[in-house]
């Protein structure tokens, strides 16, 4: 679904992301986890089209994302940490622009029950600037689950959710997961890992320091020890907090 | 206890001062003030003294009318001051406050300062503004040429007219606050004093019209002593005695020499001093409606950095239902049309926006009135509306573009959004710009009927058929959304090549580099519609010219038009698609840093 082969990317003479090499299937929740400055967010937005790599090559449900922009940015889905939306559409307004967006047919008979899920229902005719931010987020999950995507990117999906809200966003990241959906996710809150998370990807300073399963890397860091918490193995792996 | 504010605004002054010198490193702050000042250096500070005799000469001509004009610029300036008062009676804020920035609130609000304190340190902030305000206007604006006196009475002058309508709205808001919290009778207090203000702008309306209408209707106007009439104008009792406060105010700034400034000093002084007396001895709960304030300048000002206008409707924006329904099939430009038609119309019919618009047809109609009567024929009308309409059509194609900005500019903070849609970047581009390109279309098409109407009214022209006139406007009707569309394309490029300097551009805390890249990005959209523009021209006079003899006019004005509309569209696609390109390339977090 996702394959993402020696991406590297440099801003200047910085370089943020270097040779990076993973894929994604269906089914799986990847995590991206790493420090401040990382390079997670620059990840997932080389990984959604916003910006073009430096280099390398990602691919997205089989179209390769630089020779086919069009046609993989028609099955991803890409959430940013800051909730994005258009003052001036209201929530109802937002999903009919969305589905004019990607061509989504019978965008009323989706959005309904979608609202619904996500508890909008009674906002529908709100603007943006009358939500709180927990329900932007809403809004910004229902606009990109219109269009029934393959591949899903949160970055920080957590941030500024109340623990009711975190628990309904790993709820339906899990759910989506389990309906087929491709996801990568970046987080530094070691707790989505563990409840959402099939794979995890540690990245520090931009580079890639280990992937593969959640207890696999643990056994990786842990050094032979037993019941080391996650959070050594994390300050193990990254060398600290601050990349 | 002041002596910690002042610390702060001190060391805030200090610092912004040198950030803005360190930031002269970047280029577009560099090139900015560099323009700004060259500006200034050719446009004021040499035309003055370079001009020399001549300027003298003229400024003896004009001494007569522009005493007549700086005393109807007052007149309209007091006004201006008047209305914003008493619209500070009509509508006040939910909660009236005092101007504080948010971190201000933050630290002071809930800081052991009394009441007293925080008042003079907004007090204190506004004088450092006020005060710089002054001596910037006076060094800038040196009008010495034909009003006299020094530039240092100028600055004084402005400083007392800034700092006594500072204090009149402080005052104002406090007292405001006071009486919402402590009287019963709110609305009656504001009714009243709302009544004094008509009232006494009835009474100085009538106490001067007559003159003024006596003098302008004159035998022979234009050679009545402007200056014996203002005099006696200044003579007539009620209208010396209602003028009073205002004279008293603009009076240092008149002053032509020191001892006329030093005798008009004191009672502006003391009309300083009473309403500094008032602010800060009105006992009122500011907090609430500063907190307000702040927070309205803070979402304010992140919009204009994101490049929204400013709305001057309605604080909030309303949901409103599409301008037409959004089918969920068709091409996906259509839904950016609708999208920014919606969040358009907030921002130009907001409420206040219509006042303003009917006081400029009010003023229109008062200055075209006089004109059209006073030529005795009935074909003076057209003409004006052929020069107004022209008028329009050039500011909309050159200015219109700053002000219609619901495209890809007013899109910025969603660029991220935007480029994960499946769409190739010309189409989004284009979607994005037909909204703009909408309106200016329209309004040009209402300046192409009015004008094709008016044009030669009296049918002296013989060439000039119901048939050709017809036939030329649908040409220039269906040129005209290329030409907006391609105006449009100028500054979205200019934001998505140099994004750094957009934002910067659009930011208000600006100083004169911001007015350097202004009038950089002017010169540049008015580059380019020189650039387009005249090609277009040029091959229409040609196949006119040429082919007229072969074909007549009619058809050969047809054939200029489809001549035009091959050049504007194709011109309009080339900027399309590089646009789009450099959009798919566009990284803003790249340029905030
Ligand atoms: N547009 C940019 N220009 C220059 N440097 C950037 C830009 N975006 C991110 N960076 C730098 O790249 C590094 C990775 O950033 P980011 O991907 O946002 O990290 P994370 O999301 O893991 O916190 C940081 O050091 C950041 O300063
Ligand atoms: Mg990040």
């Amino acid at each position: 679904m996702i394959e993402v082969e020696a991406l590297a990317k440099r801003y200047g003479s910085f370089t943020a992301v270097r040779n990076l090499t993973f894929s994604v299937r269906p089914g799986e929740v990847l995590g991206l986890v790493g420090p401040n400055g990382a390079g997670k967010t620059t990840t997932l937005r080389c990984l959604s089209g916003i910006i073009p790599p430096t280099s390398g090559s990602v691919r997205v449900a089989g179209h390769d994302l630089s020779a086919d922009p069009v046609s993989a940015k028609r099955a991803l889905a890409f959430f940013p940490d800051e909730p994005r939306l258009f003052d001036y559409l209201t929530v109802r307004q937002h999903l009919a622009f969305v589905a004019r967006i990607y061509g989504v047919a019978d965008h009323e008979s989706l959005a309904t029950p979608l609202l619904q899920e996500l508890e909008l229902d009674g906002k529908a005719d709100a603007l943006p600037g009358e939500l709180s931010r927990g329900m932007k987020q809403k809004l910004v999950i229902a606009c990109g689950l219109l269009h029934s995507p393959s591949v899903m990117f949160f970055d920080e999906p957590l941030t500024g959710l109340d623990p009711l809200g975190i628990r309904r966003m790993k709820d339906s990241i899990v759910r989506r997961a389990q309906a087929g959906a491709a996801i990568v996710l970046s987080s530094h809150l070691l707790h989505l890992l563990e409840e959402v998370c099939t794979n995890v990807l540690i990245l520090k300073k931009g580079e890639k320091v280990a992937d593969g399963t959640l207890a696999g890397v643990s056994a990786q860091f842990s050094n032979g020890e037993a019941g080391v918490s996650l959070e050594e193995i994390f300050i193990r792996a990254t060398g600290g907090s601050e990349g | 206890m002041l002596g910690a504010l002042l610390y702060l605004r001190l060391h805030s002054l200090r610092n912004k001062v040198v950030q803005r010198v360190l930031r002269l490193r970047q280029p577009k702050y560099l090139m900015g003030t560099a323009v700004a000042v060259a500006y200034f250096y050719f446009f004021l500070f040499r035309r003055n003294p370079a001009a020399g005799p001549s300027s003298a000469l003229a400024a003896q001509a004009i001494s007569g009318v522009g005493s007549v004009a700086t005393a109807a610029i007052c007149a309209v300036a007091c006004a201006a001051a008047l209305v914003r008062i008493a619209f500070a009676w009509i509508a006040p804020a939910d909660k009236p406050g005092l101007r504080f920035s948010e971190a201000e609130i933050a630290f002071l609000f809930p800081a052991p300062i009394t009441r007293r304190a925080l008042i003079h340190f907004r007090l204190l902030s506004a004088q450092a503004a006020i005060l710089f305000t002054s001596v910037l206007i006076a060094v800038f604006f040196n009008r010495s040429g034909y009003l006299g006196s020094h530039r240092a009475i100028h600055a004084v002058g402005w400083w007392i007219i800034l700092s006594t309508f500072d204090l009149h709205m402080n005052g104002t808001n406090l007292t405001l606050s006071r009486l919402r919290e402590t009287s019963p009778h709110f609305r009656m207090w504001r009714l009243g004093v709302v009544t004094a203000i008509v009232a006494y702008a009835a009474a100085l309306f009538y106490s001067g019209i007559g003159r003024v209408s006596a003098y302008l209707s004159g035998p022979d106007s234009s050679q009545a002593a402007p200056e014996a009439f203002l005099r006696q104008l200044s003579e007539s009792p009620a209208f010396h005695w209602l003028t009073l406060p205002f004279r008293i105010v603009l009076s240092p700034y008149f002053a032509t020499g020191p001892g006329e400034f030093l005798a008009a000093l004191a009672p502006a002084l003391i009309l300083l001093a009473l309403h500094y007396h008032w602010v800060s001895s009105t006992e009122a709960h500011f907090e609430e409606g500063s907190i307000a304030m702040a927070e309205k300048r803070a979402a304010a000002r992140e919009a204009a950095l994101r490049g929204e206008m400013p709305k001057l409707g309605g604080s909030r924006p309303k949901a409103r239902p599409g301008p037409f329904p959004l089918a969920a099939k068709g091409p996906p430009e259509i839904a950016f049309l609708w999208k920014n038609l919606l969040s358009m119309r907030s921002a130009l019919f907001g409420r206040r926006a219509l006042v303003i618009l009917m006081m400029l047809m009010v003023w229109a109609a008062a200055a075209i009135g006089p004109l059209s009567r006073g030529g005795g024929r009935g074909g003076v009308v057209a003409p004006i509306v052929v020069v107004c309409s022209a008028m329009v059509a050039g500011y909309t194609v050159l200015l219109g573009p700053q002000i219609a900005r619901q495209d890809l500019r007013g899109d910025l903070p969603n660029a991220d959004i935007l480029k994960t849609y499946p769409l190739e970047g010309w189409r989004l581009a284009l979607g994005e710009l037909l909204a703009p390109t909408a309106i200016l279309t329209a309004i040009l098409w209402c300046t192409i009927i009015a004008c094709s109407a008016a044009v030669d009214a009296d049918g002296a022209i013989e060439w000039l058929t119901p048939g050709i006139r017809v036939t030329v406007a649908l040409s220039m009707a269906s040129a005209a959304p290329f030409l907006c569309l391609i105006q449009l394309i100028v500054p979205n490029s200019i934001m998505v090549l140099l994004p750094g300097w957009y934002q910067a551009s659009r930011s208000r805390t600006g100083g004169i580099e911001m007015f350097g890249q202004r009038l950089i990005f002017g010169v540049v959209q008015l580059f380019f519609a020189l650039l387009v523009a005249v090609p277009a021209a040029g091959a229409a006079a040609l196949v006119v010219f040429s082919s007229q003899w072969v074909f007549g006019i009619g058809p050969s004005v047809v054939l200029a038009a489809l001549a035009v509309l091959a050049i504007l569209s194709s011109e309009a696609v080339l900027g399309l698609w590089w646009l789009g390109r450099r959009f798919e390339k566009f990284d803003l977090s790249t340029e905030s840093k």
